[in-house]
């Protein structure tokens, strides 16, 4: 389970200006205000917003690579701020970057991973092969990742991020760069990974496209503006902006609050 | 520590896996040194074999029988110049220098009207350059000679030329003549060293970053510390390996020398190649982590080739300083790394025994320089990643 409370964070940039000799100026960016949800155990949470809502520096916050200026986040009960490396045992992170050693097989590249998790060589290669199976990979397994197209990377990055069996998965906008074929295969694997409620995963991943949400989440947390604007099934959402489409519901959540006031209330089918 | 092995590990194996750059390395650090001191030896073997042939080029040698007289009675051999001896020398085609006879030597000679011989060179045709010496010292020898002659008809003591003797004693000793030859080597390990490990240093920084690996790298539960130890222990052995591969090819290069005198004189065996491995893996460490420091700010490869120019440039000319600056070795140049190692190999090749105070001023040294830079890029990791 992953819960994230009230967390914030600013960063300052360099403005590209008019200045072409002297030093540019730093202006600060506020981009991530307050962003609040929980992610729960077997179910399958998709953080959906626009670009530059925020989405990714909170999954970097989670992952323990940004300090938050403000705010908690905890997973399966331990404050990533406390205790990161802990925390992140218990996650698998498939970023925005999901860079593969072009010289190491796919297998190598894996295994990789699996041996900095401290798994032992033999659990890390039978994991490997198991994780090859479930998506799709054996064929690639013992290639050099180099001619990899993008969906063969972004299997590979994702066997890697998994390669410990951790029981919080976390995927940064999984769908970029993929064909149908690919997305309609990672959709399958995601599935496979919620599955059983027993071993129920808890699988959050963020994107900005609508089709992915309305399939595949079982919850939606809609991120603005730095700031959660809606929290709830695609079923509430659509009622709540009393709307048939999903986009328009999107559009009227997302929009309307970042052109409203901020003191519009936060929709939450918890309460 | 048992992450930091498998860092190691994996960036070893990655590192060796890209043949075709340590290829490139192997080519133009390891081989290249072997073979430019074999051809040195074989300008030394030319010099030497013009010094054996004992042989002058003279222009109008008929004008003067006198001289050829004495040149033969000290048993050289007179070679007409070609015609065209000044083109020849300015092309480098001729390697000896020419003496010039005027046409009426002899008549001034009789005269006592010191007649002038020119003896004719090209200071950038160095084989030519070389043998002038010994040319104008056998004219000085003819000039000698009729001089004593001349005194002795008159009953002139011949003591009265000389009233200072001028004795030489060389205190070298064979290795250290020889160095002068070879105060290249360390040179070209230095080189090898440098370039072996400059691959590898920024392909584990600013190629991660590129790669966009470095991010998903820090989502694991290692430490950030056993991350960069693992990928500096890589590229120093690396680097090592390259070190010890340029030592070595040393010792077949020396069966190739041409020169009897240089082969005899150069004494390079496993010992010493042994010594240039010990001496050069403090040296490989620290310039691995200041590649790895001055790389890990780089987004792409690209921009750390740039920067890191700064670093190769300084750690391949800093040993000029005892080039450019000879005399005493100063105690401070044992501080400064590549600089202590030039100085130490150079005196492994002159046969000077090594105590341990030189070996452990620049180990302390090189290990002060690998804490800060190691330090700098554990710090800066989490900020490289993100951007």
């Amino acid at each position: 389970m992953i819960r994230v409370d009230g967390v914030a964070k600013r960063f300052t940039v360099r403005t590209a200006g008019r200045a072409r000799l002297r030093r540019s100026a730093m202006t600060e960016v506020q981009a991530v205000r307050d962003v609040s949800f929980t992610a729960r155990d077997g179910v399958i949470t998709g953080l959906l917003g626009p670009n530059g809502a925020g989405k990714t520096t909170t999954l970097r916050m989670l992952a323990g690579l940004i300090e938050p200026d403000a705010g908690r986040l905890v997973v399966d009960g331990i404050d990533v701020h406390e205790s990161p490396r802990a925390a992140v045992a218990r996650l698998g992170v498939l970023s925005d970057a999901r860079g593969l050693y072009p010289r190491l097989t796919a297998r190598e590249n894996i295994v990789y991973y699996g041996a900095l998790h401290g798994m032992s060589r033999d659990a890390a290669h039978a994991r490997a092969e198991q994780l090859a199976a479930m998506l799709d990979l054996r064929s690639l397994l013992e290639r050099r990742t180099d001619g990899f197209s993008q969906g063969e990377r972004m299997k590979t990055a994702l066997a890697r991020a998994l390669v410990h069996d951790p029981p919080n998965i976390v995927l940064d906008e999984p769908t970029n760069g993929l064909d149908v074929i690919a997305t309609r295969a990672l959709r399958e694997s995601l599935r496979a990974l919620r599955g059983d409620a027993a071993a129920g995963k808890c699988i959050l991943f963020s994107t900005h496209i609508m089709q992915e949400v309305e399939r595949l989440c079982d919850r939606v947390v809609v991120v603005a503006d730095g700031r959660t604007v809606a929290d709830g099934t695609v079923g509430d959402l659509l009622k709540r902006t009393d709307t048939e489409d999903f986009e328009d519901a999107f559009v009227a959540l997302a929009y309307g609050a970042a052109a409203g006031d901020a003191s519009t209330p936060v929709l939450s089918s918890d309460a | 520590m048992r992450d930091a092995l498998v860092v190691w590990r994996k960036e070893l194996v990655d590192a060796l896996r890209d043949r075709r750059t340590l290829l490139m390395v192997l080519v133009s650090s390891v081989l290249l040194g072997p073979a430019v001191l074999v051809a040195v030896s074989s300008l030394v073997a030319t010099l030497e074999s013009t010094a054996e042939r004992r042989e002058v080029v003279v222009a109008g040698i008929d004008a003067a029988p006198t001289l050829r007289n004495f040149l033969e009675r000290q048993a050289y051999h007179v070679r007409p110049a070609p015609l065209d001896y000044e083109a020849q020398l300015r092309r480098s085609v001729l390697p000896d220098p020419v003496v010039v006879v005027p046409a009426d030597f002899e008549s001034a000679l009789r005269r006592g009207d010191s007649p002038v011989v020119e003896v004719v060179s090209d200071a950038s045709n160095r084989r030519a350059q070389a043998g002038a010496a010994r040319v104008e010292r056998l004219l000085r020898g003819f000039s000698r000679e009729r001089t004593v002659l001349t005194l002795a008809l008159r009953g002139v003591s011949v003591e009265v030329l000389d009233p200072l003797q001028v004795e030489s004693r060389d205190l070298a000793s064979a290795q250290s003549r020889a160095a002068q030859f070879t105060g290249m080597l360390p040179f070209f390990v230095l080189m090898a060293v440098i370039y072996g490990a400059l691959h590898a240093a920024l392909d584990t920084t600013a190629g991660e970053r590129e790669r966009g690996s470095l991010e998903p790298l820090l989502m694991n539960p290692a430490a950030r510390w056993s991350i960069v130890a693992g990928k500096w222990g890589a590229v120093a052995c690396v680097s090592v390996l390259i070190a010890i591969l340029s030592s070595i090819s040393f010792l077949p290069a020396q069966w190739l020398l041409r020169s009897d005198t240089l082969q005899a004189m150069f004494r390079y065996g496993p010992r010493e190649a042994l010594l240039f491995v010990v001496l050069l893996i403090p040296f490989a460490a620290a310039l691995s982590a200041v590649l790895m420091a001055v790389a890990i700010r780089s987004r792409t490869f690209k921009e750390a080739q740039a920067s890191s120019t700064v670093v190769v440039l300084a750690a391949s000319l800093v040993p000029l300083a005892v080039v450019l600056n000879p005399g005493a070795e100063s105690p401070w140049q044992l501080w400064v790394p590549a600089l202590a190692q030039n100085v130490l190999m150079t005196r492994v090749l002159r046969g000077e025994a090594l105590t341990w105070e030189p070996i452990v001023v620049p180990l302390v040294g090189c290990a002060l320089l690998s804490v800060l830079a190691i330090a700098y890029v554990a710090r800066s990791l989490r900020s490289a990643a993100l951007k």
